[in-house]
């Protein structure tokens, strides 16, 4: 695998012709360009904010900036995979005509779409800043937030080992593109983004089962790469004062770092396993494609 | 005269025992659902492209490769390149390869002419540096000098043809593989391709090409190998193996009209 990796970065150049070929084309042909990309989490988040907030009763200062904090990376989880799932499909005339490690296709649409998110946090940030903390005299960014390069990073290596295995699977089976689609739905509302992690504790203290296996599998559940990094990007940048759900009163918990910590191999782990997986199948695509 | 010092020098290109075969599933298991329907494999038809081939080329060499539509040539070319896998045998190559295997490959149409010289430059496995060195040859050889700012999308196949080669050749490769395009370009164009490419063989750089214009392999080649249902049927001097490869093609005929 380190072989690969030497040859991948030899061609460090390609990755980046193909990042910036990606950014270049996708608003080439619209009038305002990046703010698309901006637009429809705005779009999202304001219909979730009066949905939760509004219809469902949930309580949490400053819900949009709260909401945000988590969908943003979850938007980079998403768009990142979805955009992969595709990458070696769209490419079929280069990979049947020029060599070139093939890694350097789902790597390039993980870290396009890595480029849009920083950029979102950087719009984030800016909304943290002058809205709630100047003009609502809210919070600001905690200081913890100096964690959130190696949450990106993290994320980052989560989302490439998975987009590995799910461009490599779509040359074999095209279906995989669906069956992603679905499942991303599916884990978006499974996933703490539209609501806290805490909601999940609570639900579960109502389990009929012995106290003892609770916080265990609480834990698991924080375990689980995404329910992690949601999670933690949340309470690494914002303050939770108070949760509320229709007037009752939910424990808020402090980031737990060791969970973080197990969540982090995962993700580590899973990068290595999708690209050993991939790795095994590449030189098979110029004919299958 | 080649072939006798050839041994000499360290081999450009070596294919030792090289097997290729292809798995032509009769149809495509490309749904999860068919290939559940299907429990048992699916009868694949294997069909064997390069049949135990055994080449080699030296530097300096120049190989037109010749035969039939689907006699291998183009599955070859893409194994010294890379492309392709190797089922059995091994391959090596010596130097740093350019390929130019179709029109347009690697040419993203959103992207000017300028961005795509850059592209194709970092698909070849160059730096930014690199291209930025050679780029103002690339463009005068390609003659786009007017059209480099406008969108590839709007080039003609001659343009594209001359983008691609220029890119391919200029950034000086010590190995160029090129697949039947040439075609494509106007007689002044390709005038202009053999005299480069007969400059880069001067130079002591080594060039495999597939064609059909047997003209070409005899003005241009210094060795041709005939390949026959992936197989080496003949290897030797140009004007040997195209006379060889039109007696073949002639008894061809005749046997079909008998």
């Amino acid at each position: 695998m380190l072989a690969e990796i030497k040859e991948l970065l030899r061609y460090n150049e390609l990755i980046k012709q193909l990042v910036k070929r990606d950014l270049k084309i996708r608003y080439k042909n619209s009038v305002l360009g990046f703010f698309w990309s901006l637009l429809n989490p705005l779009i999202q988040v304001a219909t979730i904010t009066i949905v939760v907030k509004y219809i469902l009763g949930l309580e949490i200062a400053n819900y949009s900036a709260y909401l945000l904090a988590a969908y943003l990376p979850w938007a980079f989880f998403q768009m990142a995979l979805l955009d992969s799932s595709q990458i070696l499909i769209t490419h079929r005339d280069l990979l049947r005509k020029v060599y070139f490690p093939r890694e350097a296709l789902p790597l390039s649409a993980v870290l396009s779409n890595l480029v849009h998110f920083v950029l979102a946090l950087v719009v984030f940030f800016a909304y943290i800043i002058f809205y709630i903390h100047l003009i609502l005299h809210g919070s600001g960014i905690l200081l913890t937030a100096l964690w959130l390069p190696l949450l990106i990073v993290l994320q980052s290596l989560l989302i490439i080992g998975l987009a590995c295995a799910v461009s490599c699977l779509n040359v074999f089976y095209e279906d995989t593109k669906y069956i992603l689609a679905v499942l991303l739905n599916v884990l978006f509302y499974l996933t703490p983004v539209m609501y806290p992690a805490e909601l999940i504790r609570a639900w579960l203290q109502k389990w009929s089962i012995s106290e003892f296996y609770k916080p265990i599998i609480y834990k698991m559940y924080l375990m689980l790469p995404m329910n992690a990094l949601t999670d933690a990007y949340r309470k690494t940048m914002l303050p939770v004062t108070s949760l509320r759900l229709r007037g009752t009163e939910v424990e808020a918990m402090p980031l737990d770092y060791v969970t973080l910590a197990g969540a982090g191999t995962i993700c580590v782990l899973i990068a290595i396993a999708g690209y050993a997986f991939f790795n095994k199948r590449k030189w098979i695509f110029a004919e299958r494609v | 005269m080649l072939r006798e010092y050839k041994d000499v020098m360290a081999e450009a290109i070596t294919l030792r025992n090289v097997t290729k075969v292809f798995e032509l599933p009769c149809e495509r298991q490309t749904s999860l659902k068919a290939a559940v329907l299907s429990f048992r494999r699916p009868s694949a038809r294997r069909l064997v492209a390069l049949d135990d081939v055994t080449l080699s080329m030296g530097h300096g060499e120049t190989v037109a490769i010749i035969g039939r539509n689907g006699s291998g040539k183009s599955t070859l070319l893409r194994i010294i390149c890379r492309v392709y896998r190797q089922t059995e045998g091994a391959v090596e190559v010596d130097g740093r390869m350019s390929t130019l295997l179709d029109l347009g490959a690697g040419i993203e149409p959103e992207l000017t002419g300028r961005e795509n010289v850059y592209f194709n430059g970092a698909i070849m496995g160059l730096t930014a540096r690199e291209i930025q060195a050679k780029f103002d040859r690339i463009v005068s050889f390609a003659e786009l000098d007017k059209f480099i700012d406008a969108p590839a999308k709007t080039y003609s196949n001659g343009m594209l043809l001359r983008l691609g080669f220029s890119v391919a050749i200029e950034t000086d490769p010590d190995i160029l593989l090129v697949d039947e395009v040439l075609a494509v370009g106007d007689a002044a164009f390709q005038q202009k391709c053999y005299n480069r490419i007969r400059e880069f063989q001067r130079s002591g750089r080594t060039i495999v090409v597939v064609t059909h214009n047997l003209d070409i392999v005899k003005d241009i080649a210094t060795r041709a190998v005939w390949l026959d249902g992936g197989r080496v049927r003949v290897d030797g001097a140009p004007t040997d193996v195209v006379h060889e490869y039109l007696k073949a093609a002639r008894v061809d005929q005749e046997e079909k009209l008998n």
